[in-house]
């Protein structure tokens, strides 16, 4: 051959190849589409084989002994295929399904803009008489059919709307967005745990195959299901919380608006987790009528909210002892210093008032006695900026990163704020001193006040809180821990013990919660009144205990119920207890189990 | 007035073009109808066709000279790109070939086979060059090789398979002795026939034998080469294992469709359906049942020949397929009518670019090669595929226009 630079020879090869490529593929072409074309086109029409996705059942939640919270079950749920179903149908399924006339034609008109050949979701959960009606008519009812798909199981005792959240079918934007892994009538966690663990719960779909017809019905499995692919569930999730202080939580809120939030100090694990009033998981969840979805969401006591993480208001004295530790830290006290409080503190033209005279009082008295002038005095000398570094040091003013779906930062006043809010130089100290207790424009979320409780319990060490501890693998239920930040403070350890000594005086000395003392427990806790422009005050109440080894630490926020003493301490106490003594019982039954 | 114009455009390349980007704009349009996620597929895919219509004529206007002097460069910025993708990109079913900008994704590979068949066609064009020479073969080779192995790495097999062709038929053109082609070329082939098991390899090797009998070289020499030829056949079974498990699927299903019914052998049965059932005239437009099923997932994609081979049937099937036969043969016209060698190399590049892209899919398509994921020219919907084909075809006119300088 002609070895020259592209040669004639040369060419002719690139001929010949383009040639016979061609000549083969029209070949094939006439074999396919003239020669063989009947039996292709039986194929098309009459047996075609059809992927089917088989959902994956989510997650299920444990509490952190291993007892389960959230569970699946198998439900019944109806669906239409528009392309083979007869719109005049709609009544008579309406009327077996027991639904408002309408019903059906509303939720079909949702999803027009899918392929008619997709089922649509019409009523999940429908009752085993349906079933078997549509099983006997299946030829009448060309498209209704029923698909058993996991529902979740919320029998076990708990509510924990807030916590664990719900899933909703999917929407079309975020379909449109992750078209790799879901598909129309897919459902997705969007709030709770179910929505921040989303990609551990979903697991992997599976699907099977099957021999459809030219109508699309199954007339039977693919190679006898040999290429079909078992769903694979998604990772089990081990939450934080103890399920009988999470149930003795949820009975006291029973008839009250507020939250609480009860972690471990040194691990930031989410023990118990409430907000008041809740929605039923269960009947919500089962819930397809839009107009009901609307009623709970329009409901003037708002149940849909999360009051532990996005409801704010001020600390009230709960916030006392942040401002003694920054005084002791700062060298601007000590534990005997003391000042005298005459009932009061004229400041200017204004008297901010305290609650009765305490006359001489140190710093431990101060917090027993919760002794507002003390307060004053002391945020004064401290001031606002550097106040307010400290405040956000412990985790005020932003969000602490709970692992639940929504959250606010809350507030935290310093002279940037003042001057965008009043305008420079339109605002004074007097707006500092009320901060000294808690009041004026300070405003926290209740999940803060627990990590702070948390800090105080454990002298400045803990992790930010959380509601989830880990996960199970799928194969050999292994447990694999999460990591979370850690969030630590600086300060001495003696200063800390100065301030807890005020908090334990407080429920065992004299107090502001004496009546919440108990005698197997030491608590050590501080009340506190939140002022609500709006009405009534808020309750407020944070504790720790055991005093000497705190397990726990805990922030109690009642609202409308006025003074912290009577509603919130009352609260915080059962639930410590409820903890505590579930925590030695399950001690004791692993060490019997031991010995044993 | 008008044979003037004959004279500069080539209306016989454009034509066909255009015609072939238009019925892919139908079966885009088509296999996406009333889509749940897809249906905005193809008002995407016009405004990319009228954007590659601008690059062709931006092309087609581009001084022919500046054609020589992007070349170093285009290269070297389509390596580093690659490059970027192993360290940044995106991963779309298990393989990263993606960048994005802001909200616009990209395929580098794509850009690499401009900037492989520019800078091969310089080097092998420069003058005193001997592709016959074991220096000029071996610095051709590695030219062609560093973008393979990038593109390996993605991995993506198609895409790779393409860049190899390239530059061998290159390499081909250049005058390479067809000793020294069928020295550098049998491994590839071998390791090819290694993925259908021992039988193929065996009977690849005895062409191997024979091709070593009729070139009549020294035993010692003809040892060597079998040795070579013997040990890529093992090459594979050690590649496989570093391969993506939906790649190693491929493979495995083409070699044996049953063994898994619902990733490729499930495409391509289906495909096979589609086409088949097909008939004469086809099922008519937006008719096709097995499309609009939708009994293959991304049929916008890989498997866009089989909606025109359902709905418009083999009269259909055919023309589009003869269209792609008339640019082929007007390429090869071309070619012989061009006096410089970088513009005959630049040429022969882009003709073996768009046809072992046409050859691969339409074969996935009606069955007759392994499916590998490479798009249809002109018809598959993306964008990256469309701009870098119609750019392409801008530089032939370009260089069509420009056949009787001599530089």
């Amino acid at each position: 051959m002609d070895n020259s630079f592209g040669s004639a020879d040369r060419r002719r090869i690139l001929y010949f190849i383009i040639i016979l490529f061609f000549a083969i593929s029209i070949f094939q072409l006439f074999r396919m589409q003239i020669l063989e074309q009947v039996a292709y086109k039986e194929k098309s029409t009459e047996n075609s084989i059809k992927k089917i996705m088989l959902k994956a059942p989510r997650g299920i939640f444990f509490d952190r002994n291993f007892q389960v919270l959230v569970s699946n079950k198998p439900s019944y749920s109806f669906e239409i295929t528009p392309a083979n179903y007869n719109r005049q149908l709609n009544p008579l399924i309406e009327h077996v399904l027991g639904v408002d006339s309408n019903y059906i034609s509303k939720r079909l008109s949702k999803s027009t803009a899918y392929s008619k050949y997709i089922p649509r979701l019409i009523k999940r959960n429908v009752d085993f008489p349906f079933v078997a009606w549509l099983e006997e008519n299946s030829n009448k009812l060309p498209g209704a059919s029923y698909v058993i798909e996991m529902q979740r199981d919320y029998s076990f005792g708990i509510n924990g709307a807030h916590i664990f959240g719900y899933t909703r079918e999917i929407n079309y934007s975020q379909l449109k967005r992750q078209k790799n892994f879901y598909s129309l009538g897919d459902y997705v966690g969007i709030k709770g745990i179910e929505k921040t663990y989303e990609n551990y719960l979903r697991g992997e779909k599976g699907y099977k195959l099957v021999i459809v017809n030219s109508s699309q019905r199954i007339i039977g499995k693919y190679e006898n299901g040999k290429g079909d692919r078992a769903p694979v569930k998604g990772y089990d999730l081990i939450l934080t919380l103890n399920s009988d202080a999470q149930k003795v939580a949820e009975k006291s809120f029973k008839h009250k608006t507020g939250s609480l939030v009860a972690i471990e100090p040194s691990t930031g694990e989410v023990l118990a987790f409430v907000s008041s009033p809740q929605y039923n998981l269960a009947e919500f969840a089962s819930i397809m009528d839009e107009s009901m979805i609307r009623k709970i969401i329009h409901d003037k006591n708002k149940p849909l909210f999360n009051r532990g993480t996005t409801s704010i208001y001020p600390p009230g004295s709960t916030i006392k002892m942040l401002a003694a530790l920054i005084g002791l830290q700062e060298g601007l006290i000590t534990k005997y210093s003391t000042i005298d409080c005459k009932g009061g503190l004229q400041y200017g033209n204004r008297f901010f008032k305290c609650h009765g005279a305490h006359g001489i009082t140190n710093v431990i008295k101060a917090i027993e006695q919760s002794c507002n002038t003390y307060f004053y005095k002391l945020i004064l000398d401290i001031g606002l900026d550097r106040w307010a570094n400290y405040v956000k040091k412990f985790g005020f003013g932003k969000k602490t990163g709970i692992d639940l779906s929504e959250e606010s930062k809350g507030i935290v006043p310093d002279s940037k704020y003042y001057d965008k809010v009043y305008g420079k130089g339109k605002w004074s100290r007097g707006n500092l001193i009320s901060l000294g207790i808690g009041q004026g424009e300070l405003s926290v979320t209740t999940v803060q006040l627990a990590q702070y409780a948390a800090l105080l319990a454990n002298f400045g060490k803990t992790k930010s809180p959380h509601v989830v501890k880990g996960y199970l693998t799928q194969d050999n239920q292994e447990f694999i821990p999460l990591k979370f930040k850690d969030v630590n403070i600086d300060f001495k350890r003696k200063y800390f013990d100065i301030v807890r000594e005020g908090m334990f005086k407080v429920v065992n000395g004299k107090g502001t919660a004496t009546g919440i003392k108990l005698k197997e427990y030491k608590i050590a806790g501080k009340t506190g009144t939140s002022q609500n422009p709006h009405g009534k005050d808020h309750a407020l109440f944070i504790a720790f205990a055991p005093y000497d080894n705190p397990k726990i630490a805990i922030a109690v926020m009642v609202e409308n119920a006025g003074f912290g003493s009577s509603f919130a301490a009352p609260i915080a106490r059962d639930v410590i207890k409820a903890y505590l003594d579930s925590e030695k019982k399950i001690n004791n039954q692993k060490l019997l189990s031991e010995w044993n | 007035m008008f044979s003037k114009l004959e004279d500069k455009f080539d209306f016989s390349l454009f034509v066909p073009i255009i015609i072939l980007t238009g019925i892919g704009l139908l079966a885009i349009y088509s296999s996406t109808y009333n889509h749940p996620t897809a249906s905005g597929n193809f008002i995407k895919q016009v405004y990319f066709s009228f954007i590659s219509l601008g690059a062709f004529f931006f092309f087609y206007f581009l001084p022919h000279k500046s054609l020589k002097l992007i070349a170093g460069g285009l290269y070297a910025f389509s390596i580093l790109l690659l490059l970027a993708v192993i360290a940044l990109g995106k991963t779309v079913y298990g393989a990263k070939s993606w960048i994005s900008f802001g909200s616009i994704g990209f395929q580098p590979s794509e850009f690499a086979k401009v900037g492989l068949i520019f800078f091969l066609a310089y080097w092998l064009s420069y003058k005193n060059r001997n592709i016959n020479n074991l220096k000029d073969i071996s610095v051709a080779l590695a030219i062609g090789m560093i973008p393979v192995a990038l593109i390996m790495l993605e991995p993506d097999l198609g895409t790779a398979i393409v860049f190899i062709i390239i530059t061998f038929t290159m390499i081909f053109w250049s005058g390479l002795n067809l000793f020294a082609f069928f020295v550098v070329a049998s491994p590839v082939v071998i390791v090819f026939a290694s993925m259908f098991g021992l039988g193929a390899i065996i009977i690849s090797l005895g062409f191997v034998l024979l091709a070593l009998y009729f070139f009549k070289r020294d035993i010692f020499t003809s040892l060597i080469i079998f040795v070579f030829n013997l040990a890529s056949s093992f090459f594979f079974d050690y590649i496989i294992r570093y391969l993506k498990p939906h790649q190693q699927k491929r493979i495995e299903s083409f070699v044996n469709p049953a063994a898994d019914p619902l990733g490729s052998g499930y495409n391509a049965l289906q495909a096979k359906v589609a086409i088949g059932s097909g008939g004469l005239f086809g099922k008519g437009f937006l008719h096709g049942s097995q499309t609009q099923l939708r009994f293959i997932p991304e049929q916008w994609t890989d498997f866009i020949y089989c909606v025109i081979g359902e709905e418009f049937g083999f009269w259909g099937s055919v023309i589009t397929i003869s269209l792609f036969f008339i640019v082929f043969l007007r390429f090869l016209n071309i070619i012989s009518s061009v006096k410089d060698k970088f513009s005959s190399l630049v040429l022969v590049g882009i003709l073996t670019l768009l046809f072992t892209h046409f050859s691969i899919n339409i074969g996935m398509n009606i069955g007759i090669t392994p499916v590998i994921g490479l798009p249809l020219p002109f018809l598959s919907y993306g964008g990256s595929s469309l701009l870098v084909n119609m750019s392409l075809i801008g530089i032939a006119m370009n260089i069509y226009k420009n056949r009787r300088l001599y530089t």
